[in-house]
């Protein structure tokens, strides 16, 4: 039975001997830190990343809580409308920031050298600001802002503008299908021009006033969705939840995780990758102690031998030589974490320019610039890895030196 | 009181296909108090012999008793817990472990014996004292002789009161002046302290301080005398 003085002493040898070739010591820790801050920052920028991913589809069209008539999420189509219910109700909703009612159709946008299949978003213009980012992607001069949401102002992103070959206070005509199944088509003008961080929504989406939206739609008064923003995102299965208990009768209230399904995925592919990753990294780090484990055994067979001869039972050398990895992992992991959380704090506040690879990345809807961050359960984990990794590295060489035989390590020079 | 019977002792070694006969049949007693050194010129057999005494070897044939019980028939797990409670060992070097100062190299058996914080470093103070080395007792062994080691290695030897002290060459490493000293102090422990000191040397220092010598050649005790003890 161990007593407090036995663990006392084998950690205490352990530890000292951490420090008797300091060389080597200093080799094993750096090739832990190098481990750590790799596998951190690694980390840190697959956090930051993920997060850019979601958040921008989050804040570029879909919330964190949205409510449409069943069927409109999956088939789009203009008829599937729905008389807003007291939003009000909503806003009384722990959790919920703020609420905002779209409009949306597919249509075509033409200009005299082009067309484009798109999606019409009618928006509340003010309302809109709380719910998306939209009014921050059209730049630094607001006055380009939807104002009038009965107005013929659009807003269409520079990609679309390029491609039609038209700019602001240009006219164009959008062609679509209204409520009742009538095609039609209404002239409008280009009031600004936004870029998001999603290359295929800059492609895609053009916006106008709500009211111009069901105006031309034939939708009256009806919508088709409410945009609920929560005060965070976490929440959204509480607020949809606390949402669907306002016996809402046919419409649906899907959170940002069902209706980006693929992003979600993404991230879980993103993570197994990193894991992966990380495995590749900290199977080469177990390798590197233990074979400094073993050579540090050999060097002092004879101490050990010794140790043995005067009574130390071979728990007790085992348990030195893991208290010696261990300490070796404190040390590395400890280092580790503080180079890791500086360059943490310096990147994730200037960002890292990734603009060498823009395309991709607004494939990905990241934004080229990516703000590492990295979590508390990101540095436990760190921790419990490494110090989890150097017990496996210590556990045969920690047998080999207890396995010792004292009358053979004595002849041992 | 007998302290270590020895009855027809052969230890056999295999190298490189040959059979090499390092004891031949020893057979060996001591009595508590004894100052006993075992001498015999290199490869007769001497630490082998104080090797099985101390339980580090087991012996090919014959029996060897440790106060009463055979030690040749105890598991490696048995002879371990012999070798902390009854016996003291000094090797001739590489004896201290070497990150623990003094005081924690004495201390260390007692904590392996299971001993209390307090009484443990009461007594390994004590012994320290004992072998002059009040002042040094926060020192790591570095930062010590080579004869101020040998003493903190004495003062772990019998720091928990064994039956005996085995020392392999414990002057062999230390200058002459200092191996005397050495011997002065374990001489006036074996007196004072009635501690049994059991030596394998070549040195003739050592065999001309033992109270009894035992010469063994070829594996074989050839003469077991007691020697009167020279006025110095």
């Amino acid at each position: 039975m161990y007593k407090i003085g036995h663990i006392k002493i084998i950690l205490l040898i352990g530890w000292r001997n951490v420090f008797r070739n300091k060389r080597r010591s200093l080799i094993v820790a750096s090739s832990i830190v190098v481990g750590i801050v790799v596998m951190m920052f690694s980390m840190a920028i697959m956090n930051g990343f993920n997060r850019q991913m979601l958040e921008n589809t989050i804040n570029t069209s879909l919330g964190h809580v949205a409510i449409h008539k069943k069927g409109f999420f999956a088939d789009m189509n203009v008829a599937l409308s729905f008389v807003p219910v007291d939003s009000l109700t909503i806003q009384s909703i722990r959790g919920v920031a703020c609420t905002a009612s779209r409009v949306k159709f597919e249509a075509m946008i033409q200009s005299s050298r082009s067309s484009q299949g798109v999606l019409v978003m009618g928006i509340e213009p003010e309302k809109e600001k709380c719910v998306s980012n939209i009014y921050d992607y059209v730049g630094k001069d607001k006055r380009v802002y939807i104002t009038n949401s009965l107005g013929n102002d659009i807003l269409i992103s520079r990609s679309l503008a390029s491609k039609l070959g038209i700019g602001i206070g240009d006219k164009c005509v959008i062609m679509l299908q209204d409520s009742r199944g009538v095609l039609a088509a209404h002239a409008f003008i280009v009031k600004g021009l936004y870029q998001s961080p999603i290359e295929s929504f800059d492609k895609y989406v053009v916006y106008m006033g709500i009211h111009k939206a069901q105006e031309i739609t034939g939708l009256r008064n009806a919508i088709s969705e409410i945009i609920v923003r929560c005060t965070d995102k976490e929440f959204a299965s509480s607020v949809a939840a606390a949402i669907a208990s306002l016996n809402v009768g046919n419409l649906e209230v899907l959170t940002w995780k069902q209706m980006a399904p693929n992003i979600v995925q993404a991230i879980k592919l993103f993570d197994t990758m990193m894991y992966v990753f990380l495995a590749i990294i900290f199977i080469s780090i177990i390798f590197t102690i233990a074979n400094t484990m073993i050579m540090a055994i050999m060097e002092r067979y004879r101490e050990i031998g010794i140790m043995k001869s005067i009574g130390t039972q071979p728990s007790w050398i085992a348990g030195i030589v893991m208290a010696e990895a261990c300490g070796l992992g404190v040390l590395g992991v400890f280092a580790g974490i503080v180079i890791t959380y500086l360059l943490v704090a310096i990147t994730g506040t200037t960002g890292i320019n990734f603009a060498f690879y823009s395309e991709s990345m607004r494939v990905w809807g990241t934004g080229t610039t990516i703000y590492p961050f990295i979590t508390a359960t990101n540095g436990i984990m760190a921790t419990v890895i490494v110090l989890l990794n150097t017990i496996i590295a210590s556990l045969y060489p920690a047998y080999k030196a207890a396995k010792i035989k004292p009358i053979d390590a004595l002849h041992f020079i | 009181m007998e302290i270590i019977r020895v009855v027809n002792c052969i230890k056999d070694y295999h190298l490189d296909g040959q059979i090499v006969h390092a004891l031949r049949g020893v057979d060996l007693s001591l009595k508590k108090g004894e100052f006993a050194a075992i001498a015999g010129p290199s490869g007769s057999g001497k630490t082998t012999l104080l090797n099985c005494i101390g339980g580090l070897d087991y012996p090919t044939k014959g029996a060897i008793y440790i106060e009463g019980t055979d030690i040749s028939k105890l598991s490696p797990r048995e002879l371990s817990r012999l070798r902390l409670f009854k016996i003291g060992f000094i090797f001739q070097a590489y004896n201290l472990i070497p990150v623990l100062t003094a005081l924690e190299n004495v201390e260390y058996i007692l904590l392996l014996q299971g001993m209390g914080d307090s009484y443990r470093k009461q007594k390994a103070t004590e012994v320290l004292e004992l072998v002059g080395l009040q002042n040094e007792i926060h020192r790591l062994p570095h930062e010590l002789s080579g004869g101020q080691q040998q003493r903190v290695a004495i003062a772990r030897a019998i720091v928990s009161n064994p039956a005996i002290v085995l020392a392999d060459e414990p002057t062999a490493n230390v200058d002459q002046k200092t191996g005397s000293t050495l011997l002065d102090l374990m001489e006036h422990l074996n007196k004072e302290k009635q501690i049994t000191f059991l030596f394998s040397t070549h040195d003739p220092m050592v065999m001309k301080r033992a109270h009894r010598l035992i010469h063994i050649t070829d594996g074989a005790i050839v003469q077991d005398a007691k020697v009167k003890r020279r006025l110095r």
